[in-house]
């Protein structure tokens, strides 16, 4: 418990150090202004994105392969710090594009393909919601987080496969000052820190989960009825992971 | 291989023969993508002039909630009568039988689109050419692929008709964009057909390899 506090204390600390960064040691860029300190964050949250993600595709495979529920939970986690993610990128990015392009949304090759990401992956929340816990529920999944993964280089690559009003990678053609450069480095470490922090304490929060019975996870869409209730056999106790143990 | 494709052939052959004794999807999906057509005039206020700029966008619209229903059908009936367990429980391997399903809603599919496509030609002029049958064909493989490897999915979870759309829709993209292309070019837009079938031709088969990797999780259960 005390190691996960931890965790997300040093997290939370190196990302006020990267919002100080940001704010007071970046220049301030000629052209945009203010504005574009929303870049380091923006970016730094979509590579983070991708990295949960691909925590998902490498957790359904192994899933698949090995009927592993470590692997099962390892993708619940990114799935769900995935999303996170792609959520804070989507609205960085409106924020910033409403003062740079004047509107704060357009139908931009890579900005579709992000918004469909997001649709993918809320998908896959769903469906773990309303499959059968267990079994069932982790194989579907994985086989959306696969399927899902797909999208994930068609939005980095986005910019080139299609004329695009997005600005295009920044890091490896060398357009940033030394500065500039430092504090992208840094924040986009610390986000990819917090992101696998995030996924470590939601890896535990599904591992307690799978140990509770499923009748206190999911309510009963009806009422018990007093005969069904005498009628029925004594309550076995079923885990999220499917086994079931008897009373 | 040989077994697989008799298995896959004899399934679709069976939900085929349903389809002719009830004759219930293709009626009904037909009048569908029709009464499309007119909702399409009503909502877009369309005439000769914003036509070509339209007809693209309500052929695709029209064509993918047709295949929505289409592929949630294939295994409604199955869930009904609880024949997939059936089924499965025979010695054919889940990909064969994932086939077949495929191929028959694939081709009923088909069917709503000789009924689109003549109509679109004639209520929106459409020309139809070689090129935009083949675009539209290469695309329903893909559609039908992920379609019912969903379809297979939701029909064993709660919601199901929420979950189709929202699951499909987002792979089914890459089809409506190439095959989009292809209309607007059979419009006379700028760009080349071959360019949008290359595309279309690429996706399906990514598509039909991974439906066909990933049909035994889905179904064997």
């Amino acid at each position: 418990m005390t190691r996960y506090l931890g965790a997300a204390g040093g997290a939370v600390a190196l990302m006020l150090v990267a919002a100080a960064l940001i704010f007071f040691f970046a220049p301030t860029d000629a052209l945009q202004g203010p504005v574009q300190r929303i870049f380091y964050l923006h970016v730094s949250a979509a590579i983070a994105a991708f990295a949960s993600f691909a925590v998902v595709l490498v957790g359904s495979v192994l899933y698949l392969w090995r009927d592993s529920v470590r692997a099962d939970r390892l993708a619940r986690a990114g799935a769900l710090v995935g999303v996170v993610f792609t959520t804070v990128t989507l609205v960085m990015g409106m924020l910033w594009a409403k003062p740079i392009w004047g509107t704060y949304w357009t139908w931009d090759a890579r900005l579709t393909s992000t918004l469909v990401l997001w649709i993918i992956y809320a998908g896959y929340l769903l469906v773990r919601r309303l499959a059968a816990p267990g079994r069932q529920a982790a194989r579907f999944a994985a086989v959306v987080g696969i399927f899902g993964f797909i999208d994930v280089p068609v939005v980095y690559f986005s910019v080139d496969w299609w004329r695009t009003q997005h600005p295009g990678p920044v890091i490896a053609t060398d357009a940033l000052p030394p500065e500039m450069l430092f504090t992208f480095l840094f924040t986009m470490a610390c986000t990819l820190m917090l992101a696998g922090t995030l996924i470590a304490i939601r890896y535990r929060i599904e591992t307690l989960l799978d140990k509770q019975p499923l009748a206190t996870l999911v309510p009963s869409p009806l009422p018990p009825s007093g005969a069904a209730l005498r009628a029925a056999p004594p309550p076995h106790r079923v885990g999220r992971s499917g086994e079931v143990k008897a009373p | 291989m040989t077994r697989s494709i008799a298995v896959a052939v004899a399934i679709a052959r069976k939900d085929l023969v349903a389809e002719w004794r009830t004759r219930e999807l293709v009626p009904a999906l037909a009048q569908f993508v029709v009464l499309a057509l007119v909702i399409a005039n009503f909502g877009f206020q369309i005439d000769s002039r914003s036509a070509p700029a339209i007809a693209p966008g309500v052929l695709w619209l029209a064509l993918v909630f047709a295949g929505l229903v289409a592929f949630g059908r294939a295994f409604a009936a199955e869930r009904e009568q609880a024949t997939l367990e059936a089924v499965l429980l025979t010695a054919a391997a889940p990909a064969a039988i994932f086939a077949g399903k495929a191929l028959a809603a694939g081709l009923l599919l088909v069917l709503c689109e000789a009924v689109l496509l003549p109509a679109l030609a004639l209520f929106f002029g459409v020309p139809i050419s070689f090129g935009l049958v083949f675009a539209v064909l290469l695309a329903t493989v893909g559609m039908a692929a992920l379609g019912c490897l969903f379809a297979a999915m939701v029909a064993q979870l709660r919601a199901r008709e929420l979950l189709l759309p929202l699951l499909t829709l987002p792979l089914w993209i890459p089809f409506i964009v190439a095959g989009g292309q292809a209309v607007q070019v059979a419009m006379g837009a700028d760009g080349t057909m071959d360019q949008a079938l290359k595309l279309l031709l690429d996706f399906d088969i990514l598509f039909v390899v991974l439906t066909s990797l990933a049909a035994r999780f889905v179904l064997d259960d």
